[in-house]
């Protein structure tokens, strides 16, 4: 864990890929303990999914796993089987919450939709992450991070100055992922901060592309007021900001508030067109974008990123760098804010990571703890806790339940 | 009747544009009494906003109305000593703060833990900066577009050996606010158990970091720069967005195993295909995804985009049309979820708005007027006369 909020709370997940996995994740980065189960043998997809540590593969040397599962403890558990379903039982009963990502119709297969648990364990919290949710039409459809974005409708207005001829997109990697886990982990959070209060359960139902289209709320107005359908190809409804090249990448620039535009045509060494009456308030820089742009980037490209970034910033010009992994990883904020950490893994060693975007100034702090080996908790749990004997430990792994 | 989450629970909020409101209504939500504290001497941009075409002013933009319901609101001037001294007494009585304002701002009107932590011991203050509140680029300016591209997520984003491109959507201010729902439930469970309050400081740009890992650990684990894919994935084919009949209608598919690639095929009506050692299993797949791309085109062209999706994961495979707002609001499966829902302002009119996506336990209020709740917080809660509440009106510290 990195803070210690919430010592004590005891979560089990079986999750796969994203959505289940971070949500969980997040709640153990504070103290939870998780135990995540994955499939005896194969263990969770993700273990499979690039990138890998120097391009070879290995079920322990995958960013996205490693990532995703860091401070959990690990089991191996075959749901399918009757065994495995009583052990499962048996680990909730002292459990405060599950999180699964199952589609509805495999839950209840399996045994493990909110109904079944319920029963047993009247005042748990069942987080279920879902493509579409436990109910509708669509709710035994298929998703993956494709389909939220583009059921969701951020693919439509995705990316501007496009136009029709050029197919909508998704987000980068699986970005969508994991803010459905994102928003998954606050909502589990509140239920097991209320179970804390007065014991009540609660079944989560969290959907990817509800939690999709949750980005894009704030654009129903422009709809139901003027009609306007935000689209790619439909530079009206939009925030005036531009990613504009430079000499070693990319910046952001907005047309902003004058006082800002002043003071960027400063950093600029305030070239004479910067008097054209033509860019004269936000409105009009943006309506003469077409012939603002390239006289900007005639500067721009004689400057690196983090020149224009810094330079600008201090003057109080809210540039943006457009920021690499490389860029971020040598950023002295990030730095100064600890965001990466080094986390030392049994087997891969030593990397990396994107760590909490928030700090906690009365919580004990912690190292975290590196994503467990498969099945590497076996033992400390079905043993430690359990009671079952290291015999039962070799039949239970003969028979295929661990 | 199962109780909200945060019954009992009370919350100031300093916020305006986006990140700090939204996380002040999913609060409301949840159940909490959310007090937005706000004043004339600085209006919160959004109540200004006005559409484009229709350039409404008036004390409610509509965006504005998108990202506050829920809350009250109370007009406090902060840049009067008595201003300050009337957030104090609200602090006393409430369990947590939270802003997303400049730290140096609300520093220079007198606003810091310390101070606060003096008022009331357990307090948590949930603090929403671009930056946080340590190190060099800490009083640097981020607004959501800017954030998306500091926190590293723009880079990776747009078309396949295209450059770094934007959305009109950006992740950056409805993941602060998540986060804000995650710190703010466990510090309060924290309090209960320890009688400890917190400061917490939370960086929108490295929220928005924490959603793209691949990224970074690319970069980590292989050196290289992660490129920009559009809607490829690393290693599944086909996977992405195909035409279909109408104008600028669009299906995404995404295949993920020989299974599915065998379905699709038969749906398609080109079951030798599957056999194609140019897509016959995953790698060739991939390797040959442009021309894989184009024969799947071939065959979406002749359909609706809904079409394709119903035909599509009735055997098992992931498909969804690339909905615009107006196909969102009017998807049965949406409707049968009640997403969308209709809410009448006082004042703005009737309207719709997206539900977060977490079922209502309590019902929502629209996003409040300048001061609609001044009565009940400075009379009621704080228990000031009437007569007190008009001097401080006058003065322009209730303003």
């Amino acid at each position: 864990m990195f803070f210690n909020l919430l010592d004590g709370v005891k979560v089990v997940e079986y999750g796969e890929f994203v959505t289940a996995p971070f949500c969980a994740r997040i709640l153990a980065d504070l103290g939870v303990e998780v135990i995540k189960i994955e499939d005896p043998g194969r263990g969770d997809p993700s273990r499979r999914r690039e990138p890998f540590l120097d391009d070879i593969p290995g079920d322990n040397r995958s960013g996205m796993f490693l990532y995703a599962n860091m401070n959990k403890l690990g089991i191996t558990l075959n749901l399918k089987t009757a065994t495995g379903k009583q052990i499962l039982a048996e680990l909730l009963r002292s459990a405060d919450a599950f999180v699964e990502n199952q589609l509805p119709r495999k839950a209840e297969e399996l045994g493990i939709s909110y109904h079944d648990i319920r029963e047993g364990h009247p005042g748990i919290v069942v987080t279920s992450i879902t493509p579409f949710g436990q109910t509708g039409p669509y709710k035994d459809y298929k998703g993956g991070e494709l389909i939220p974005a583009h059921m969701g409708g951020i693919g439509y207005t995705s990316t501007m100055d496009s136009n029709v001829s050029q197919e909508p997109i998704k987000l980068p990697g699986q970005v969508l992922g994991f803010q459905a886990g994102l928003w998954a982990a606050g909502v589990t959070a509140m239920a097991l901060y209320r179970q804390s209060v007065n014991e009540q359960g609660e079944h989560i139902d969290v959907s990817e592309y509800h939690t999709a289209a949750f980005n894009i709320g704030s654009k129903l107005p422009w709809y139901v007021l003027e009609g306007v359908i935000p689209s790619r190809t439909n530079r009206a409804a939009v925030a005036p900001f531009h990613i504009v090249p430079c000499k070693d990448g990319h910046v952001i620039i907005a047309f902003m508030q004058n006082a800002q535009w002043k003071g960027l045509l400063q950093v600029m060494g305030n070239p004479e067109w910067g008097d054209n009456e033509l860019f004269g308030d936000p409105r009009s820089r943006g309506e003469y974008w077409d012939a603002l742009r390239p006289l900007l980037v005639e500067w721009t490209m004689q400057q690196g990123t983090e020149e224009i970034y810094h330079s600008c910033q201090k003057n109080h010009v809210p540039v943006g760098a457009v920021q690499t992994a490389e860029g971020a990883l040598s950023s002295q904020q990030r730095a100064a804010r600890g965001f990466f950490v080094d986390v030392e893994h049994p087997e891969t060693g030593t990397l990396r990571y994107p760590g909490l975007p928030y700090s906690f100034s009365g919580a004990p702090s912690e190292t975290p703890r590196p994503a467990p080996l498969l099945g590497q908790h076996n033992e400390e749990v079905f043993c430690g806790r359990l009671g079952y004997s290291k015999r039962d430990l070799a039949r239970l792994r003969q028979a295929n339940i661990i | 009747m199962e109780k909200p989450f945060l019954e009992g629970i009370r919350v100031i909020a300093l916020t305006h544009a986006a990140a700090g409101p939204l996380m002040g209504a999913m609060l409301a939500d949840f159940g909490a009494e959310v007090i937005k504290v706000e004043s004339n001497s600085r209006l919160d941009e959004l109540r200004k906003y006005p559409l484009l075409s229709k350039g409404q002013q008036g004390p409610n933009g509509p965006v504005f109305n998108c990202v506050n319901y829920g809350v009250k609101s109370c007009t406090i001037n902060l840049k009067q000593p008595r201003g300050l001294a009337l957030l104090k007494e609200l602090i006393k009585i409430s369990d947590a703060l939270i802003d997303n304002f400049s730290p140096r701002g609300l520093a220079q009107l007198g606003i810091d833990y310390p101070m606060l932590q003096a008022i009331k011991s357990d307090i948590i203050w949930v603090s929403i900066s671009g930056f946080g509140t340590v190190g060099p680029e800490k009083d640097y300016v981020a607004y959501a577009p800017t954030a998306d591209a500091i926190g590293g997520l723009s880079a990776s984003f747009g078309y396949p050996g295209g450059e770094p491109a934007q959305s009109y959507i950006y992740v950056g201010d409805p993941v602060a606010a998540m986060y804000g729902i995650v710190a703010l439930a466990s510090t309060l469970r924290y309090r209960n158990k320890t009688g400890k309050g917190q400061f917490v400081d939370l960086a929108l740009t490295e929220g928005v970091s924490t959603l793209i890992p691949e990224s970074f650990m690319e970069y980590v684990m292989t050196g290289r720069s992660r490129s920009r894919m559009g809607n490829r994935d690393e290693t599944m084919a086909p996977h992405g967005c195909y035409p279909c009949q109408g104008e600028d209608k669009w299906v995404a598919i995404a295949v993920g195993n020989e299974r599915e690639w065998e379905a699709l095929c038969q749906v398609m009506g080109q079951v030798e295909l599957a056999q194609d050692e140019r897509f016959s299993d995953q790698y060739a797949r991939w390797k040959n995804q442009e021309e894989l791309d184009r024969i799947v085109a071939g065959w979406t062209r002749g359909y609706t985009h809904y079409e394709v999706m119903h035909r599509l994961q009735s055997v098992g495979v992931a498909a969804a049309p690339s909905l615009n707002l107006k196909e969102f609001i009017e998807d049965p499966h949406v409707h049968a979820q009640g997403i969308i829902m209709q809410q009448d302002h006082p004042e703005a009119g009737r309207t719709l708005i997206l539900r977060p996506p977490w079922a209502l336990s309590a019902p929502r209020t629209p996003a409040p007027l300048l001061g609609q709740h001044n009565d009940y917080v400075l009379k009621e809660l704080l228990g000031l006369s009437d007569e007190a509440v008009a001097q401080l009106s006058e003065e322009k510290v209730v303003y």
